[in-house]
């Protein structure tokens, strides 16, 4: 076999991977779909039905009576807290690879930025436990009630606290899992332009950070949308993490930011074994349906990247 | 879209060490497991599912060893639901639930639910200065808080029953299991058989759709939902009494509760077996039955059987005696079932026409 064949094979063979996944799940699916509706994505019930009662038969499909679902409060949970992850990440992101990049000596440069890709390495799940015994005891007795005394009048900011668990401790420490993203790849754009844009900026009379500021980060504004959609892709999908710090609160929107949420990964891993004891199936079909969902929702964040980098490419085209 | 940052020859030279490590600790760690399962030809059996059941097995398998040296077997506390779930997908021989299966479930994946023992639940709360008072609750009380209709610890419901308590006005939060639970099963079971509407809208299941209540949390397994007690001052939650030890030492309040003739009473040995005496002679030859609300002055409301949901059909002749002897012996008064096991977990031992039935479900595994 010719080396073209094969490694074109190869590539056929990744890119045939996705499709061939989201197909299957969508005729897994297909029942769950046609039963549930456009209702399943702006509706607040997630219900298996009445698990000890005989199924019915609705059009032809076995159901159990009392079956509705509906999962808007998934979604909201999940692009909320995905929200809240870029809200806090990409400010920190952007500052931590500016300093890295522009504040350190290069000597001690290598060695934060190995600490900040390191953070990129730790599994989800450490976040989780970390998350369960120490940020969710921390934020939902201390911080929590100050931040509500102090900044009740910001929407969303007041009211009932709640325990820890909920939206602002998972975008929280989803944060802290995309920083080291968005600062990685910022920070090596940072670094790999080219000198002369600098010394030009400082010859102008530019300080270091205006010439940062002015000059060198709109020339990086292209990694820094990149590194953020990457972000936004894990945030979207993070599953442990979320499923141990977030309160997993099913069938209702969180009334502010201290709310206990569910995110859409990670109430699949939850709710599997439960769904698995639904005698007509149509509980893992729904399921099934959540995934494929999540699936659309990381394609159209991926696609928008895609739009937006396109004319940010032409753009910065047009100005060179 | 090259976007990952170039790994640094440094960082590359240290993962390669690492990762090298890591293999050899693997690889080690698997030979060492392959010659212990090799040289004795053990057979293995696997149980997993409930988390109440779970520190009864985990108090049996040490002993059961030197009576069977031939069998390890491995618990897992994963919760109700996935022990109905695992069951049923055979990858696992023994499932545990303190749910029997539904019929329909039974119609499609008939294993036989073997009754181990009997256990309790109790409803715990965290209410600081309190906890030392067993608070009385009753079905509709729970019903109400579960639902949301009464949000405080100073409603006029709760008052009611606990009449010279000074209940504080808080928010009580309700904690709920998350994973398919047969603690959860009970427990919405006291529910809907104790107020109809909680029947009409909510009824009872491994899972349930817990009506939203702001403030309201979930929680993995009895042992999270522990945690959740005991983190969160004001919350209210449904604890499996083998848990009991834990609820004692953590100070959390155990509540007293109503059954059907009208008394609050609390778990106990004895409240358990005055209800597991009116229910065992309405046992079926299937056990499947709840034994959840039942008629007497002295019986505690939320007792119910412990299930090991097994196969009839066994791979192996060998596989399928060292099940039967397993179960024979954790039935046994003198075997899994002594008052020094039972007494440990707060369980109560199977009654004697219920040791019979299940022998007689035992002897069906081939």
């Amino acid at each position: 076999m010719s080396f073209h064949l094969f490694t074109g094979l190869l590539a056929c063979l990744v890119a045939g991977t996705l499709v061939i996944i989201v197909a299957f799940l969508g005729l897994y699916a297909w029942p769950a779909v046609r039963l549930n509706g456009f209702s399943f994505l702006y509706k607040n019930t997630w219900s298996l039905g009445f698990l000890y009662r005989n199924p019915i038969t609705v059009h032809g499909q076995q159901v159990l009576r009392g079956a509705h679902y509906g999962i808007l409060f998934l979604i909201v949970g999940t692009l909320l807290s995905t929200l809240v992850a870029l809200a806090i990440a990409v400010p920190v992101g952007v500052g931590a690879a500016m300093f890295l990049a522009e504040g350190l000596p290069p000597s001690l440069q290598t060695w934060f930025s190995f600490f900040v890709e390191l953070l990129a390495a730790i599994p989800s799940v450490v976040y989780g436990l970390w998350g369960y015994v120490v940020v969710i005891p921390f934020l939902g007795h201390r911080v929590f009630p100050f931040l509500a005394r102090h900044f009740g009048f910001i929407p969303f900011f007041g009211g009932a606290v709640g325990s820890g668990y909920g939206l602002l401790t998972s975008g929280l420490v989803l944060s802290l899992m995309i920083v080291p993203l968005i600062t990685a790849t910022l920070r090596d754009a940072l670094v790999a332009q080219q000198a002369d844009l600098r010394e030009a900026a400082v010859a102008l009379g530019a300080s270091r950070f205006e010439a940062l500021r002015t000059v060198l980060l709109p020339a990086t504004r292209r990694v820094l949308i990149g590194g953020s959609i990457l972000a936004t892709g894990r945030a979207l999908g993070e599953t442990m993490a979320v499923l141990m710090i977030s309160g997993n609160a099913v069938n209702y929107l969180p009334g502010n930011i201290y709310a206990p949420i569910s995110t859409m990964a990670s109430f699949i891993v939850s709710q599997l074994d439960s769904a698995l004891t639904d005698p007509t199936g149509m509980a893992v079909r729904s399921l099934a349906e959540v995934a494929l969902v999540l699936c659309l929702i990381s394609i159209v964040v991926n696609g928008f990247a895609r739009i937006l980098l396109y004319y940010e490419g032409r753009q910065s085209a047009r100005v060179a | 879209m090259s976007l990952l940052p170039n790994l640094r020859p440094v960082r590359n030279h240290r993962l390669a060490w690492m990762g090298g490590v890591l293999a050899l600790a693997l690889a080690a760690s698997v030979s060492i497991g392959a010659r212990t399962t090799m040289a004795a030809g053990t057979i293995n059996i696997l149980e997993t599912g409930s988390s109440l059941l779970y520190p009864l097995f985990q108090l049996w398998v040490p002993v059961y060893t030197h009576t069977d040296p031939g069998v390890k077997i491995t618990p897992q506390s994963t919760g109700s639901g996935t022990g109905i779930s695992q069951a049923v997908a055979g990858i696992v021989q023994i499932g545990a639930s303190d749910a029997y299966m539904s019929n329909a479930l039974v119609k499609m994946h008939p294993l036989l639910n073997i009754p181990l023992c009997i256990s309790m639940q109790m409803v715990n709360y965290n209410l600081p200065g309190l906890n030392k008072i067993h608070l009385r609750l009753s079905g509709p009380a729970l019903a109400g808080i579960y639902s949301g209709t009464i949000r405080y610890w100073d409603d006029a419901t709760i008052k009611e029953l606990n009449p010279g308590v000074h209940l504080p006005h808080h928010l009580i939060i309700p904690v709920h299991r998350t994973d398919g639970s047969g603690d959860t099963f009970i427990f919405t079971q006291y529910l809907s058989f104790s107020t109809p509407s909680w029947s009409n809208n909510v009824s009872y299941g491994t899972t349930v759709t817990w009506p939203a209540v702001p403030g309201g949390i979930g929680a993995e397994g009895n042992p999270g939902m522990v945690t959740a007690t005991q983190d969160n001052p004001y919350a209210i939650a449904y604890i499996g009494t083998s848990f009991q030890n834990a609820i004692e030492k953590q100070g959390l309040g155990i509540a007293v509760l109503k059954n059907r003739a009208g008394n609050f009473l609390l778990p106990s040995a004895r409240t358990a077996e005055a209800a597991a005496a009116v229910m065992v002679p309405k046992t079926p030859q299937d056990e499947r039955i709840s034994l959840i609300f039942a008629p007497g002055a002295e019986s505690y409301p939320i007792i119910n059987y412990e299930y090991a949901l097994v196969s009839r059909r066994q791979p192996s002749a060998e596989m399928a005696a060292a099940l039967r002897k397993f179960f024979t012996w954790a039935i046994s008064r003198n075997g899994g079932s002594t008052p020094h096991f039972m007494a440990a977990v707060h369980f109560v031992p199977l009654p004697a026409p219920v040791v019979k039935l299940s022998q007689a479900q035992i002897a069906q595994i081939q």
